[in-house]
């Protein structure tokens, strides 16, 4: 019966969602519904984690079709882990939400919208199967749109222009490219895929498909020449929102190209994964030097974000089991920093009324808990021991120097201390120096105290990666040797039985 | 059959990339549908050579049938397609509601990009 619950991660969400929207203008009961249902999710997706440590996938084949025919949703352990990291996002997003705005001011659509996103991204990570998984990015990127334009003013509203377009082409190689994998292997289930390319090692076809495959998913990921769209259009955001597209969205990228590449083509792709490398060096270098050249906060921790992409993928560029398990702990930590960074924002800019460095100020005497989590967190940004950037990083570099790919480690190393650089200006601009001119700190206006109280949590959380390097650590390699195990992963999923019915 | 249809993509996927780098918001628009068509008719012609062979129909002609599976596909993707491309129509005309442009590079001109310009004071 467990299988059944392989699709709750969808469907919570997806019901959440219609329930929000008929019941139509935002109340105290719609936001305590959708608060509860968050809650849940995270619940689940935690379930989720502990019932796949050490054992096989959970499989559900959809109405019963068998796999290679049929949709399947499989659940393994890093599918599992990536559910509870946007559930947990998701749930202190929207607390911060709730703490920011008042009730009567929030837009009706918001929280709907904010919904159906999960969908989209627990599709992404459930799914079994190439084209399922372009529905699912479809879904994402919809809301995404929607919401990135639905609080935009009339001067901002074209910076989602951008976005919109290079998704818009990025979706259509997808579909190209889920094409061509159906010519190729004549089927678009991921298990059939991997086994059917290991019986076709050598054929160049499979070499252009992952090029096609690598480029939609490095746009998604924001890596080197592809994330022109993302550091100007984050901050056209609610600050809440932001935070859950920091956490999340970009991660949906890194995950797929993971599952992908780690799983689903076959291994040989020696030069896809040099050629990913080398991105990644480009986007930790480029990412960073654009973060230090911002000089308001969401600008910087939007560069901040592909510096950081930049790191995962070199995990994945570097392609051994341990590397893939460093790229995963890299994004378990990422997401709960980038996602509270982004949060500490939008408290600063409730406490000084705007982002911008030179005006803001004064913060550390006004508020210094927050200043305490934002500086934890910066620090474990740029990787200080024992923060869980340190660990992070560490492992990534570790397994560069083993490689011998000393430009890359060095490109690595080089972009830390730039972060720690970044972090520092906003520091000193927002914490440490006094407001200048006509900012005040307003201490007066009481929201910042449940904003600051979300982030504190999300804190500790992080900390306890931090501290419990070793339990995540096993999390993660576990994760890895899942994705690396091709022969159980192919086994487990085309001989499921439909156990939905009996 | 095959490669007439292998001719249209690469027009079709080489038309829309040209119209979308033009700068005026029509052209733009129509290249992203000539794009979102490439690629449906590319999925398409993954069925192989549909000549001689019959519709999959229960209590068809019989003989060799053409591959459904594909176009199950495209049905999804031309309705995905639809909505995105409904949905850029509607924000291209915010757009030149707000800032009195149908030319991309008008758009961005004067301003470098909205990062110069930080979150201001807040309207709330």
């Amino acid at each position: 019966m467990m299988a059944n619950w392989a699709v709750a991660p969808v469907v919570i969400p997806l019901i959440t969602a219609l329930v929000a929207l008929v019941l139509g203008p935002p109340t105290r009961l719609r936001r305590w519904i959708v608060g509860f249902s968050a809650a849940l999710q995270l619940m689940l997706a935690l379930a989720f984690v502990f019932s796949t440590y050490g054992a096989e996938a959970v499989v559900l084949a959809l109405g019963g079709w068998m796999a290679p025919f049929g949709i399947v949703l499989v659940v393994d352990h890093l599918a599992a882990i990536m559910l509870s990291l946007g559930a947990l996002t998701g749930l202190a997003t929207l607390l911060f939400g709730y703490a920011e705005i008042p009730v009567g001011r929030e837009h009706p659509l918001r929280l709907p919208l904010v919904q159906f996103l999960a969908v989209g991204i627990n599709l992404s990570f459930t799914t079994g199967d190439l084209f399922n998984l372009f529905v699912a990015f479809e879904v994402m990127l919809i809301s995404s749109y929607a919401l990135l334009t639905l609080e935009a003013d009339d001067w901002d509203i074209k910076q989602a222009f951008p976005y919109f377009a290079l998704n818009l082409v990025g979706s259509s190689f997808f579909l190209a490219a889920a094409g061509l994998a159906y010519s190729i292997f004549g089927t678009l289930n991921f298990a059939e895929i991997a086994l059917r390319s290991t019986q076709m090692v050598g054929d160049e076809r499979i070499t252009v498909l992952a090029l096609i495959l690598m480029l939609v998913f490095a746009l998604k990921a924001g890596l080197f020449p592809l994330y022109y769209w993302l550091p100007n259009s984050y901050p056209i955001l609610p600050s809440p929102v932001a935070a859950l597209y920091a956490g999340m969205l970009t991660k949906v990228g890194v995950y797929v190209l993971l599952r992908v590449f780690g799983q689903v083509l076959p291994p040989s792709l020696d030069m896809i994964h040099v050629l990913l490398g080398w991105m990644a060096a480009a986007t930790m270098l480029l990412g960073v030097l654009g973060a230090v050249s911002r000089n308001f906060t969401r600008g910087i921790l939007s560069w901040h974000i592909l510096s950081q992409i930049g790191y995962m993928v070199l995990g994945i560029g570097l392609f051994t089991q341990w590397s893939l398990t460093a790229a995963i702990f890299y994004v378990i930590h990422h997401i709960i920093v980038k996602a509270t960074l982004f949060m500490v924002g939008g408290t600063i800019v409730v406490l000084n009324r705007t982002d911008d460095l030179a005006k803001t100020g004064g913060l550390w005497v006004a508020t210094p808990v927050l200043g305490v989590v934002f500086l934890l967190q910066a620090l474990s940004l740029a990787g200080i021991p024992p923060l869980s950037g340190f660990w992070g990083k560490y492992l990534i570099i570790v397994e560069g120097v083993k490689q011998g790919a000393w430009i890359w480690v060095a490109v690595a190393l080089m972009a830390g201390i730039l972060t720690l650089f970044s972090m520092l200006k906003i520091w000193n601009g927002a914490f440490w120096n006094d407001a200048e001119g006509q900012t005040k700190v307003r201490t007066q206006d009481g929201r910042w105290r449940p904003m600051t109280a979300v982030c504190v949590g999300m804190t500790v959380v992080s900390l306890m990666i931090g501290l419990g390097a070793e339990v995540v650590l096993k999390s993660a390699s576990e994760a890895a040797r899942q994705l690396t195990d091709r022969e159980a992963y192919i086994s487990t999923v085309l001989q499921s039985n439909p156990r939905g019915v009996e | 059959m095959i490669w007439e249809t292998a001719l249209l993509v690469g027009l079709l996927f080489g038309f829309g990339t040209w119209m979308v780098l033009q700068g005026s918001f029509v052209r733009i628009l129509f290249g992203f549908i000539l794009l979102s068509n490439a690629a449906n008719l590319l999925v398409l012609a993954m069925s192989s050579n549909p000549a001689g062979k019959s519709a999959p129909i229960v209590g068809g002609p019989g003989g060799p049938l053409v591959d459904p599976l594909p176009q199950a596909l495209i049905l999804t993707a031309i309705v995905i397609g639809f909505g995105v491309i409904a949905y850029l129509v509607l924000l291209l005309y915010r757009i030149f509601l707000d800032q009195r442009t149908t030319h991309a590079r008008e758009l961005f001109e004067g301003t470098q990009s909205a990062s110069e310009s930080s979150v201001g004071e807040e309207q709330r």
